[in-house]
């Protein structure tokens, strides 16, 4: 387990030394027994769906996935759920999220922020948690906000809504950056008459930034030649936990999440990338993607995009609701996420907009609520789809997921029940107690310093 | 910037042309008949017909039935709808459809005047930006009317318009001017910011909201009865007594903010409140009782308490938007439950376009359909959730002899599509509104087919 805080990734970047490393809380105790969900309609998201579908789950993990009936091969002692006329998926994954932050989405003190930790405001109790969870979702990527050019860095949880906050880290998930640009770093800075307050002065801040590292890494490499020489009077530069992180992207130790809209601003976000050596994991929002796939389906960079939001500003006006299957069919991989404490509680009827818009098929539908984002936060290897050897992270859904009129009815995260909707209360078998209120849509402008 | 702006124009110059080109101009012929056979009826009205027939007969709907039992005229325009489902124009309580263009640009926005809390006198009309390209995006999902009310700032925030999501201009599309009156009361309507920005000013509490709403309707009432006795001296009978009496007698002066309430305190027509929390809900409907008015309620979202109470009033409810989130600790489902749990105790209920968060409003107006879908899959019958965002909006705002259903009469406002309108993977192919089958393109499928190519 790495921990993605300052101190365990500093300890990693400069001394390489793993000896340090908190391990992780998160197995399954040995007592959950073997489960298994028959008789469903599974959508496995990597192959196909199939008809009278079963799932063995143990220790966790996928075991066995069968088709028509046929048997998984799992002891007599599992526990049977009869899935007969429901549906089940890979668990939901949001890959923009930036609910239960309590209300510290965005440190817009300053348009270059890369060491802030977003799992410093996690906060493992939010109610947007439980309501993410009763909309299937079992993975979310916490992002810091778009207030500024180069913000913090994420965190990856598992929606086991109910346990302590570092049983909740997706163990062993790599980590992403947050970087913005376009309307919301120059509005920003702008309005307290700072740079940046235009596109040009945004991307010079980026620039500057990665220069100010290189600087820095070259400090750092003539102290480390002249430790290796023998030399004892060497006098190590000081550490400095902005310019650190900047040199992990570089070193190309962060996957980098970028905030943007506009067609020109994906092309000149790819060309600084190429510039200093760094690659985009995916552009977020990204409603623009549709008029130059052709040109960024070669750098294998995702999109995070919305299903139809539009018109909310002057950057969000050329959005269309085909972006996503356009930008598909050019060879981009695409995800839909949320960015909103309300959209992530249905982001499979989201998916199934992208039916109707363009005509994706179903399978390609559910990927994009699934396996593409699992691939956007780095985790695809683990989850997003029904595999054998996959965490157990499953969804029974009453209809088809992708229909107006679906509702998730269970869902399991590594094996393990954490949401019931027959189950009285609030249908959580692992949360007892107070939730809290966290605030806010959990939307990306949120609390930036002018307003919403 | 200035490039975009002449794009968009071209853009909208393109769009006015094709609106234009839709209606019946004073080339059309004069009569039209058009034949829309083998599809799926929803008649919202009286229920299901299959294989049906449509007959539309000068904008109006002549005749519904099943295939055979309608006589199609001879000169009838036959439009196909085998595999397809044809139900009537979906209609929307609640937008800001014409108010707003870009969310963030205040230049294109006008909805609302938080310079005082009472403004009774705003007349939607005046701002109603028909051009709007979001209304093309709105119609091309089958919406095909709209309840247009102003931004949620003032407790009395102005006068809501009717309208048809099609016409030659403003004033073809407005059905009805001042048809209600937009209310609001709640935790966002208090100044503790001041108005728009600084310190805190009156009415800070809900108790100065209250106070000043009550104030408000007794001085409408005291106006009414001064202007009623001013208008009994005709200026001829004033001279007749004399030049004294004329020098004491000022001309009376209209006060049309006041003025503007009258017909909401005789209660021809409805008021709308926007309110949350039960007992903001019980609060003002008192004060709705003191004053008689008629009132429809609108979102109620957090009044899970006293759905008995507000079933025992017999007022319509716009429930929702079914997406605001449930406060910590109460269930997820406790808003999703919501309008199943009102039309359960006979609430007569609309649902409206409204989300939490988000972009929302007017950008949102197609997924409409959406909303009620959800409410059904939380526990709304299919036909109660099909008749919140057709009938039952016709009906609360007085439009329910011409609009809501697919009965003779009746406009021709009809939606043809490849499936259940509720469904978010439903495409739909064609909407007709007075029966003009509408262009189905908008400034977002040019942008498609421009890139598509």
């Amino acid at each position: 387990m790495r921990f993605h805080r300052v101190s365990a990734h500093l300890l990693v970047g400069i001394f390489s030394s793993a000896s340090v490393l908190a391990s992780a809380q998160t197995a399954t105790p040995a007592s959950v027994p073997d489960l298994v969900i028959k008789n469903a309609t599974v959508m496995t998201a990597s192959h196909g769906t199939l008809e009278h579908g079963a799932v063995w789950v143990h220790a966790g993990k996928i075991a066995a996935v069968s088709a028509q009936g046929a048997s998984t091969g799992a002891p007599a002692s599992a526990v049977v759920v009869d899935a007969s006329g429901k549906w089940l998926t890979p668990g939901i994954i949001d890959p923009h999220s930036h609910s239960a932050l309590s209300s510290d989405v965005n440190e817009a003190t300053s348009p270059v922020t890369p060491s802030m930790m977003m799992i410093d405001a996690f906060d493992n109790r939010d109610k947007a948690l439980y309501q993410a969870l009763a909309g299937g979702v079992t993975t979310e990527l916490l992002l810091h906000g778009s207030a500024n050019m180069i913000g913090g860095q994420a965190v990856v949880i598992k929606n086991k809504f109910g346990l302590s906050r570092d049983a909740m880290l997706f163990p062993n998930a790599p980590r992403s950056i947050k970087f913005a640009s376009g309307e919301n770093p120059k509005r920003v800075y702008g309005s307290r008459n700072q740079l940046p307050s235009t596109r040009m002065g945004n991307f010079e801040v980026m620039r500057q930034s990665f220069e100010n590292a290189k600087s820095y890494m070259a400090g750092w490499d003539a102290y480390n030649a002249k430790v290796a020489k023998g030399d004892k009077a060497a006098t190590a530069p000081k550490v400095d936990l902005k310019l650190e992180a900047l040199a992990d992207v570089l070193r190309g130790k962060l996957y980098v999440q970028i905030h943007c809209y506009r067609a020109d601003e994906f092309l000149t976000e790819e060309a600084i990338a190429h510039e200093y050596g760094y690659k985009i994991r995916a552009f977020h929002h990204a409603l623009e993607m549709y008029k130059v796939a052709g040109q960024i389906a070669p750098e294998n960079t995702a999109i995070a995009t919305f299903s139809d939001w539009w018109g909310f500003k002057d950057e969000a006006w050329d959005a269309i609701p085909w972006n996503a299957v356009m930008s598909m069919r050019k060879g981009v991989r695409v995800a839909l996420k949320s960015d909103s404490n309300d959209h992530i509680r249905r982001l499979n009827s989201e998916a199934g907009k992208m039916v109707r818009y363009g005509g994706a098929t179903e399978e390609e539908a559910i990927r994009m609520v699934t396996l593409n984002p699992a691939w956007i936060i780095g985790v695809d290897d683990r989850v997003g789809s029904i595999d054998v050897g996959k965490d157990a992270d499953l969804v029974v859904w009453n209809v088809d997921p992708l229909s107006t009129y679906a509702r998730a009815e269970k869902v399991y995260i590594d094996g393990d029940l954490f949401f019931d909707s027959a189950a009285a209360g609030f249908g959580t078998p692992h949360f007892t107690g107070v939730m809290h209120d966290g605030g806010g849509f959990g939307s990306d402008d949120e609390t930036a310093e002018d307003g919403d | 910037m200035k490039t975009t702006a002449t794009v968009t124009f071209l853009l909208l110059a393109a769009a006015l042309t094709a609106r234009a080109q839709s209606m019946p101009g004073p080339s059309a012929p004069k009569s039209t008949t058009l034949a829309i056979t083998g599809g799926k009826l929803l008649t919202v009205s009286h229920g299901v017909i299959e294989n049906g027939t449509l007959l539309i007969i000068d904008g109006k709907i002549a005749a519904v039935g099943m295939a055979g039992k309608v006589v199609v005229p001879r000169d009838a325009v036959v439009v196909d709808a085998r595999g397809l489902t044809v139900y009537p124009g979906l209609i929307d309580p609640d937008s800001t459809l014409g108010l707003t263009e870009v969310g963030s640009d205040q230049n294109s926005n006008d909805l609302a005047e938080p310079s005082d809390e009472i403004m009774p006198h705003m007349h939607i009309a005046d701002a109603f930006h028909a051009e709007t390209e979001l209304i093309p995006v709105a119609r091309l999902n089958g919406v095909t009317n709209a309840v247009v009310a102003p931004g949620t700032d003032d407790s009395v925030a102005g006068q809501d318009i009717f309208i048809q999501l099609a016409g030659a201009n403003r004033d073809a599309m407005i059905l009805g001017r001042d048809v209600a009156l937009a209310m609001n009361y709640g935790a966002e309507q208090r100044r503790r910011g001041g108005r728009g920005g600084g310190k805190s000013e009156f009415p800070s509490t809900r108790m100065g909201l209250i106070t000043q709403l009550r104030q408000s309707l007794l001085d409408a009432q005291h106006y009414e009865v001064s202007r009623d006795a001013a208008e009994k001296k005709t200026p001829d009978k004033a001279s007749e007594k004399g030049d004294k009496a004329d020098k004491s007698d000022k001309p009376f002066e209209r006060d049309l903010k006041l003025e503007a309430l009258l017909p909401y305190l005789h209660g021809e027509r409805p008021v709308v409140v926007g309110v949350y929390e039960g007992y903001d809900v019980e609060t003002f409907m008192r004060v709705a009782a003191e004053f008689h008015l008629k009132v429809i309620l609108n979102h109620v979202t957090r009044s899970q308490e006293i759905l008995d109470e507000i079933a025992a009033w017999k007022v319509p409810v716009i429930v929702g938007p079914i997406y605001e989130m449930p406060r910590a600790n109460e269930r997820f489902d406790a808003v999703y439950t919501l309008p199943a749990e009102l039309a359960k105790r006979g609430v007569k209920i609309a649902i409206s376009s409204a989300e939490a968060g988000g972009p929302g409003g007017a950008h949102s107006v197609r997924n409409l359909p959406y909303a009620a879908g959800f409410a059904a899959a939380y526990g709304l019958p299919y036909d109660e959730a099909l008749k919140s965002i057709t009938l039952n909006v016709a009906e609360i705002f007085g439009f329910g002899d011409r609009l809501g259903s697919l009965d003779v009469g009746k406009t021709a406002n009809v939606v043809l599509a490849n499936g259940d309108p509720l469904d978010v993977r439903t495409e739909v192919k064609q909407v007709y509104i007075a029966g003009v089958a509408q262009p189905m393109v908008s400034r977002q499928t040019r942008l498609r087919d421009e890139y598509s190519k």
